[in-house]
């Protein structure tokens, strides 16, 4: 292997230090978790127990967790879907020159600079004044959208901008409809970068606050419902939660990680299949 | 929050309610279809707690749902949301705001059962014959309308009533003892550059300035007329006032939930700020000292009541007039009544209260034994006296309550300023 | 003009995407924008046209002290997550030579945003307070000797909060311009003599200009529309203009917060129409 430069090293430590700063907050959140039964939100640590993992699956003095967690997760898979969706027919459009897109390019770019709170009390403003009931599922969706879909189109234009158009030009003169070479070839290759849109859609929605507050109706999301849990005396069982959520995390990634590998291994041994026309 | 286990007293007292409950007039008819009614709630965390909604279902049969949400948020779904809730869980001086959007019915007090029993403060805005009413928007002056539709307040009894009482309390300063170390008596120390970076107020605009008017009269700066309702002069020399004492770095933080007032007392942030008489309680339960302190100017104070949407009608509204009838009859009393709150008729709390709770809480006596939250932390030792003594000390000592102004919009701007200062 | 199928297929598969934005973008700032000009008393909102709020907005000292607040913020943050997220960017699209440990390091930096941000903020506290972990730390490292006070509730914490929140959003677009770099040109600069500094200098940044400029657009409008960071970092005691909207909401003075909102609204568009003439988006991603 290739000498690494000095400044490799150097700039592995800025980096390491960046991790540990974004890992700040998640640090102290982990070792708050353990917080002995008579401790509080902060320090000093009463106490160490596993306590507050216990009393997370109980039922709380405010507010319910769990419903919140459903609704945010469901919540957070609508807009996961739809944010795939739309952004790749959007993206598939703005690859030709169709009237308008002009247009509809900076109404994107607007939803993506608009403050949250705007959207958070156009939204309510208008579905209160046309007699329409908010829900989460309703307004708040669709208040997440416009924050979601900007991200997406953004991928679609970074992806297609990478996109080797022969494939299609390819696919086109074996005789494959307009509607084939998508299934069949652009869907595909553009496969693993719908994935990227996809985990920001569903991060984006799950932690999604302002655009929530005044859409989400009669039932919170999972954010509302912490910052409504705040207003009384609010216990490390967030910091549980968010510990869990921490380690869940690292684990579906671990596991996505071995999978790339062994799908590496596994295919260093077959070999490449290119040009064996399976 | 830690749950008890299943003590002796809480099997005696789900007994005591199922008697009670059994005494209200439970029309039978309708005991299956109750099941499938869900009532949807929403408040703060302060009283929207999921033990209320558990206790509903087993003796009332329908469903509560409950959503606790941050005090702007109530005030916006209220005003703005109707059809979002069927019973929305507010104080006083938002119901003030709140009322006049139509969003809420009134109540025939009629149908109340325990109406007569309610403390006069409510009703009449005097808790004895012989007691003022302090300033600010007191409950009584919003708790009636004129009739069924009404969208202006009444100024004496009606038989209409807005919201229903359930909660409140007489608030003061919380220090920690502990790290002050000399006695407090006056609103004035919350500015004593003694505790320079040490002080927290509030940051709800409504009841701040409250605070900040209980600080300056205290210091003897301003006068005012009517602290309830200031002029826009008093407005602004009660601001410059706090925006000085902001510059010069007295406080260390506000706070906007009942949470934060908790974390900075508990962390040492702060050692003297304005604060719910819970959060002192939950201070305590973690092994910090921490005093509700009496003070010689007198309380602020506020009251949280239960009103009913617009939209709620046939057997959902009926069921919501069991439902304040049940809130009324006194298992919750004794619920809140035991976090350091008062109950709206105390008299029926005092069933569900033992006799050291009721003497430590209610009528500021020793403790004769050792007293517990609901939820079963240690709040305080045998011989301990309640800060501020009994209920007639406490609220027969309240100098305000919690305001909307006439001069509320300046107000609110005049905030803002404060805030970016 | 002629429509062809092609334009036909355009417009249909565009379509989801406008009715979208027609639904909870454009309506909304309509919306926002006609009650801005309505009145309100304390109890409801009066349909009727008024120059009263924005004459209040713009007479206020308030109004210009929030918006400079707002701003230097803004700018801060923005050159914080630049340095940051430059360099961090540099080291995964230059130093990294797999792709999966690429994605590895990426996946590894967004795991802390999967934890609700209301939790992170509020954990904050004892890492920054005076009792916190950090405090602790230096006083044994012997660097202080007495908690630093200025840790929390100060606009250091609210800065160090946006800088934890976005630089990531910094990150990802100058990655993804450095990945699209010819590494011929960075060979070919080596070739010739320059030094690794004189590479990045005349090479490496100006063709990272638009993922700058994308960053530059993600932070600055996040910074400037936020509201929860702020109040929860400065311990309520600074204000920026996203807090004096929700002030307003949550007094229910919808009139004022929507004219408020629509100056901030300008504002913001305004800064990203002037970054948006110097890079196209939608050729440089």
């Amino acid at each position: 292997m290739e000498k690494r430069p000095r400044s490799f090293y150097v700039l592995s430590v800025v980096f390491a230090l960046f991790v540990l700063f974004l890992y700040g907050p998640t640090i102290t959140i982990g070792i708050l978790s353990f917080q002995g039964p008579e401790g509080g939100l902060t320090f000093p640590m009463r106490g160490v127990s596993l306590n507050w993992f216990h009393e997370l699956f109980q039922q709380q003095a405010v507010g319910d967790i769990w419903g919140a967690f459903r609704r945010s997760f469901a919540l957070g898979l609508m807009v996961m879907v739809t944010t795939v969706v739309v952004s790749v027919m959007a993206g598939l459009a703005f690859r030709k020159r169709f009237p308008g897109s002009g247009l509809l390019f900076y109404a994107t770019i607007a939803s993506l600079v608009i403050p949250s709170i705007l959207i958070s009390l156009g939204v309510g403003l208008i579905f209160n004044q046309l007699g329409l009931k908010v829900h989460w599922a309703t307004s708040g969706f669709g208040a997440q959208l416009t924050w979601t879909l900007p991200f997406g189109l953004l991928i679609m234009f970074a992806v297609f901008n990478r996109f080797d158009r022969s494939y299609e030009e390819a696919a086109r003169d074996q005789g494959a409809s307009a509607w084939q070479t998508i299934r069949f070839v652009v869907l595909p290759i553009i496969a693993p970068s719908l994935i990227g849109v996809a985990l920001f859609g569903f991060t984006l929605s799950y932690d999604e606050f302002a655009r929530t507050l005044l859409t989400a109706g009669s039932y919170n999301t999972l954010p509302l419902e912490i910052f409504g849990m705040t207003t009384n005396v609010t216990t490390p069982v967030v910091y549980a939660l968010g510990t869990l959520t921490t380690a869940f995390s690292l684990l579906i990634i671990g596991a996505f990680l071995l999978l790339a590998w062994v799908m590496a291994r596994r295919r260093a041994r077959l070999g490449s299949d290119a040009g064996k026309g399976v | 929050m830690s749950k008890a286990g299943y003590t002796r007293r809480s099997v005696l007292k789900s007994g005591a309610a199922a008697l009670g409950a059994s005494a209200l007039p439970a029309p039978m008819i309708w005991a299956q279809e109750i099941k499938n009614i869900t009532l949807r709630q929403f408040g703060t965390g302060v009283s929207n707690l999921n033990d209320v909604a558990n206790k509903v279902k087993e003796d009332l049969g329908f469903s509560l749902e409950m959503t606790a949400l941050d005090s702007d948020a109530v005030t916006q779904r209220a005003a703005t949301q109707p059809g979002s809730f069927d019973i929305a869980d507010i104080e006083y001086w938002i119901c003030k705001k709140v009322w006049p959007t139509g969003n809420l019915q009134a109540m025939d007090t009629s149908r109340i059962q325990n109406y007569d029993r309610i403390v006069p403060i409510f009703t009449t805005g005097k808790l004895t014959p012989e007691t003022d009413i302090a300033q600010g928007t007191a409950p009584h002056s919003v708790g009636f309308v004129e009739g069924p539709g009404s969208t202006s307040f009444a100024d004496q009894e009606t038989g209409w009533m807005t919201l229903i009482p359930t909660i409140y309390n007489a608030d003061t300063l919380g220090i920690r003892p502990d790290l002050i170390g000399r006695p407090i008596d006056s609103w004035a120390e919350l500015l004593n550059p003694e505790f320079r970076g040490k002080a927290s107020l509030l940051d709800i605009s409504s009841i701040g300035i409250m605070d900040m008017a209980m600080v300056c009269e205290a210091m003897g700066e301003i006068t005012y007329g009517d602290k309830g309702n200031m002029t826009r002069d008093e407005i602004d020399k009660t601001m410059a006032i706090f925006t000085e004492a902001k510059k010069a770095g007295q406080f260390r933080a506000f706070w906007k939930t009942f949470d934060e007032s908790v974390n900075l007392m508990a962390s040492s942030e702060v050692v003297i700020q304005s604060m719910w008489s819970p959060a002192i309680t939950a201070v305590k339960s973690r092994g910090i000292p921490c005093v509700y302190q009496p003070l010689k100017e007198g309380y602020r104070s506020w009251g949280g009541g239960l009103g009913l949407s617009k939209s709620l009608s046939g057997m959902e509204l009926d069921a919501a007039y069991d439902y304040i009838n049940w809130y009324l009859s006194g298992w919750v009393g004794g619920y809140l009544m035991r976090q350091g709150y008062y109950s709206a008729v105390p008299e029926t709390s005092k069933d569900f209260m033992t006799e050291n709770e009721w003497g430590y809480w209610f009528e500021g006596k020793p403790a004769t034994d050792v007293i517990t939250s609901p939820t079963g932390d240690k709040l305080a030792e045998v011989g301990e006296v309640r800060d501020g003594g009994s209920f007639y000390e406490r609220m027969g000592h309240v100098a305000c309550w919690n305001a909307v102004m006439d001069e509320n919009q300046y107000m609110v701007r005049k905030w803002n300023e404060f805030i970016a200062s | 003009m002629k429509v062809t199928r092609e334009t036909v297929t355009g417009w249909l598969q565009a379509a989801p995407l406008t009715v979208v934005l027609l639904g909870f973008l454009l309506a909304p700032i309509i919306t926002i924008v006609i009650v801005s000009f309505w009145q309100a008393t304390e109890f409801s909102i009066i349909p009727a046209f008024s120059l009263e709020n924005y004459q209040f907005l713009f007479g206020s000292p308030v109004t210009y002290k929030v918006f400079a607040a707002t701003f230097r913020y803004a700018f801060i943050t923005w050159a914080m997550t630049l340095a940051i997220g430059f360099t961090v960017a540099y080291f995964l699209a230059f130093h990294i030579r797999s792709q999966t440990v690429q994605i590895a390091l990426f996946l590894l930096c967004t795991i802390p945003f999967w934890t609700s941000n209301i939790i992170r903020m509020i954990s904050w506290i004892p890492f920054l307070g005076r009792n916190g972990i950090a405090n602790q730390a230096l006083m044994s490292w012997g660097v202080i000797d007495e908690p630093l006070e200025w840790l929390l509730y100060s606009d250091f914490s609210v800065i160090l909060a946006f800088v934890h929140l976005y630089t990531l959003f910094m990150v990802v677009p100058i990655f993804n311009t450095m990945m699209r770099i010819d590494r011929n040109l960075i060979e070919a600069a080596r070739d010739n003599g320059a030094s690794g500094f004189q590479t990045l200098v005349h090479v490496i940044i100006p063709l990272t200009k638009p993922g700058i400029m994308i960053g530059t657009i993600f932070v600055l409008t996040l910074v400037m529309g936020d509201f929860i960071t702020v109040r929860f970092m400065s311990g309520s005691q600074r204000a920026n203009v996203g807090r004096l909207i929700s002030n307003d909401i949550g007094l229910l003075q919808y009139p004022s917060a929507a004219a408020t909102a629509v100056v901030l609204l300008c504002t913001v568009l305004i800064m990203i129409a002037i970054l948006l003439r110097f890079v196209n988006i939608r050729k440089e991603l």
